[in-house]
């Protein structure tokens, strides 16, 4: 077998952060190689480089061993790489035959000759059985097809080397084996596949060799055959054990939150949750883990009460949540730390101490007549008090909230969601974007808040947070909680194959 | 009366198919009218008006491609902007050349071309083939349009960059001078659009005399449904009801 790419110390550097760091590959001809690792290990970034969206700050890539420099797609294209991107590149309004010749400039009349394009075509996905409607609107075919045609597009302009960016993400399972053995035909073609993927499951039925990356750096390069999944994960995730800085405690018998077999948009594997059952007690940090796009962000707005479950049922403090609003819920001391601070949690337009009062305007304290007449001296007070507490860093507490930093805007999101004492907080990546020291703080606070008899439901994306924070965990996977395991000594390994998809 | 509708309408049809919804037609036009009549008024030459018209569109146009395309500003916006902006500029320059008097100064007319033994048959003799050469031309660049969008490369990948800019992108269309070309051709086609008014359908220039055409046009695009045969349809069906208005209120007044 012969080389046909290879990348020697790629680096590229976003500002002053390293997102790919001396990485090296190396793709055989006829090979499926795999890449693997977490959400912003780098995959993505590599992939853009290989393409040509992205120039690297460092490093040289050959092809074929020739040096080359890949300035553009086009070039990329001209050099027989061709991606499949996870979100496709398809003009929706257009035919499967005008989306696959599209910018093609191979012939010099300008006018398309279509009967003699289309029969290269068909033969052409005949070869590689892709079964594809030459004739269709892309919006008039399934997205398995959809994945076809952007294959064929990749193999038309003449690909030699295929990136398929999480193909399986979207696909149903009979189409994950079309897709596998149509890559078969490809390899058996001599050409290459790059796989980008962290189902574990599919990564070891269809690789031949698997590049581990973590944190923008190549791990290790496996051959399928003398590895297994318990390695992998434990490479990918990059730890056996973490020695969290907390003390976790055991479970506490009064539960706050209790969800029996709560299905919401069932038949998603990634927007919807399936039957699941949990529980949060008193005092205590259920951590949810789980790849990101696994039915979390349905939960999150279920115990939020965004949005009502179809079937199942939810309660809180033991009573049953009849009406799903979140009104309700606030009402019932549960307070929410969103995904997504600047849509969901704040008003960026408002100044700080306007964001800071958003759920408690009818309280006696701050106006009278249940907020009909907002009390301008007693809030500004109030917020004084609440810029000391929680440390938030600004020049004035009438300035406006989004020219606040990240970690200062998330400490206004805690302020107003931590003062009340809730009984229940659900927090969902309550550090996503926050430096070291605004991680530590949030951290800390929501610590402080279990001591004090909060329940905390944490979903994050973030591994390492839901270890380190966590008193159980749960892991999440297509729409399902697949285990729960202690927070004490957590059993890794099996957690990260359960967030792979292969639990025991 | 359908011509200027149809090319105005034509221009937008080439804007919008590269995504870029220019809503400042009405203001090409005025301008486009103005420039056309100055410049038949002093060459005496209605042709030279007309080429200068589509000139005086594709520049003023490019203030709109430049903040929209380059940077990336609201294509709303910028419509309206020109809309304000082109008539008032118009009117100064007439306000300028010509002073401020009661009466309006007039220039030549484009005259009419009718076309052998064809503008002889009964009926539609006349009413087809006994107009202006431009008359002609708009008519010519409807199939012109229909097989450039759907029979060509250029025209594929020119309905791509409208469509989907990123995939267009990833398979190495140019998509920001596709969009500036867009731009061209829709102001160049607008201030013929305007010129016209100017030099084949009445002799003079005065504020006011697009009389919202431009929205008109605007609206047959929509209502042909972006494709060429459509938005001739609606040309004449607007312009039929235009022309009937007209003639009725005389009438009835």
């Amino acid at each position: 077998m012969k080389e046909f790419l290879r990348m020697e110390n790629m680096s590229k550097k976003f500002g002053e952060v390293y997102a790919n760091k001396e990485i090296n590959l190396s793709v055989m001809e006829g090979e499926v190689h795999t890449l693997l690792g977490e959400n912003g290990a780098g995959k993505s970034t590599l992939m853009n480089i290989v393409t040509g969206l992205y120039q690297p700050t460092g490093g040289d890539i050959y092809l074929r061993g020739n040096k080359v420099k890949i300035e553009s797609p086009s070039k990329a294209v001209k050099l027989g790489i061709g991606m499949v991107h996870q979100h496709f590149m398809l003009v929706e309004a257009l035919t499967v035959f005008e989306n696959i010749i599209l910018g093609i400039t191979k012939e010099k009349s300008i006018f398309i000759k279509k009967d003699a394009i289309k029969k290269e075509i068909q033969e052409l996905a005949d070869k590689y059985g892709l079964d594809i409607e030459i004739d269709k609107a892309i919006t008039e075919i399934s997205v398995g097809a959809q994945q076809r045609v952007e294959i064929l597009k990749a193999l038309y302009r003449g690909a030699e080397l295929l990136i398929l960016d999480e193909p399986t993400a979207a696909l149903t399972d009979i189409e994950v084996e079309g897709l596998f053995k149509i890559i078969r035909k490809l390899t058996a073609e001599n050409k290459s596949v790059i796989f980008i993927s962290h189902k574990m499951r599919e990564v070891l039925e269809i690789s031949d060799r698997i590049t581990i990356l973590r944190s923008g750096q190549t791990i290790k390069t496996l051959n399928k055959k003398e590895t297994e999944e318990a390695e992998l994960a434990n490479l990918m995730i990059g730890k056996e054990l973490v020695n969290s800085e907390y003390k976790k405690v055991q479970k506490t018998k009064e539960k706050i939150l209790t969800l029996e077999q709560v299905s919401f948009n069932k038949s998603s594997k990634h927007n919807g949750i399936s039957e699941v059952s949990l529980t949060v007690g008193k005092g205590e940090i259920l951590g949810i883990a789980g790849v990101d796009g696994n039915g979390q962000s349905q939960l999150a707005q279920i115990v939020t009460g965004v949005i009502a479950p179809e079937s199942g049922n939810v309660l809180l403090n033991s009573d049953k949540v009849a009406k799903f609003a979140p009104i309700n819920f606030i009402n019932s001391s549960v307070s929410h730390i969103p995904e997504d601070r600047n849509k969901m949690g704040l008003i960026g337009n408002m100044s700080v101490k306007e964001n800071l009062i958003l759920k408690s305007l009818s309280k006696k304290r701050i106006s009278a007549g249940k907020g009909f007449y907002l009390k301008r001296k007693a809030i500004s007070l109030y917020a004084k008090e609440m810029k000391e507490k929680y440390d938030i860093r600004c020049a004035s507490i009438d300035m406006e909230l989004r020219n606040l930093s990240g970690g200062n805007q998330q400490k206004i999101v805690l302020a107003r969601e931590l003062e009340e004492e809730p009984k229940l907080l659900v927090a969902v990546h309550p550090t996503r974007g926050l430096d070291i020291g605004a991680t530590k703080y949030v951290h800390d606070m929501m610590i402080a808040s279990r001591d004090k008899g909060c329940g905390i439901l944490l979903i994050s994306a973030d591994f390492d947070e839901v270890l380190k924070l966590s008193d159980r965990i749960a892991v999440m996977f297509e729409g399902q909680v697949v285990g729960i395991y202690p927070g004490e000594n957590p059993p890794i390994s099996e957690i990260s194959l359960a967030m792979s998809g292969k639990a025991k | 009366m359908a011509t200027p509708i149809l090319i105005v309408a034509l221009a937008e049809l080439y804007s919008e198919r590269a995504g870029q919804v220019n809503i400042g037609l009405d203001g090409i036009m005025a301008f486009g009218a103005l420039v056309g009549f100055l410049t038949s008024y002093i060459t005496g030459n209605p042709y030279l008006g007309v080429l200068a018209g589509g000139i005086a569109g594709l520049l003023i146009n490019m203030v709109y491609a430049f903040c929209t395309i380059t940077l990336g500003a609201e294509q709303i916006v910028y419509g309206m902007a020109i809309n304000i902006f082109a008539p008032a500029l118009a009117s100064f320059i007439y306000k300028i050349y010509f002073g401020i008097s009661s009466t309006l100064a007039q220039a030549t007319l484009m005259k009419v071309m009718p076309i052998p033994i064809l503008s002889k048959i009964p009926i539609l003799g006349p009413v087809l083939f006994n107009h202006t050469i431009i008359v002609y031309l708009a008519y010519l660049l409807v199939p012109f349009t229909y097989v450039f969008f759907t029979k060509t490369k250029p025209g594929l990948n020119y309905r791509a960059v409208g469509e989907y800019p990123k995939a267009a992108e990833s398979l190495g269309i140019n998509v920001v001078r596709q969009k500036y070309i867009a731009c061209m051709i829709c102001g160049a086609l607008a201030g013929m659009g305007g010129a016209y008014l100017t030099t084949c359908y009445i002799s003079t220039y005065s504020d006011g005399v697009v009389s919202g055409r431009g929205f008109i046009a605007l609206s047959a695009v929509i209502f042909g449904r972006w494709m060429p045969g459509g938005v001739l349809m609606a040309a004449l069906l607007f312009a039929l009801i235009i022309y009937y208005e007209k003639t009725n209120m005389e009438e009835c007044l």
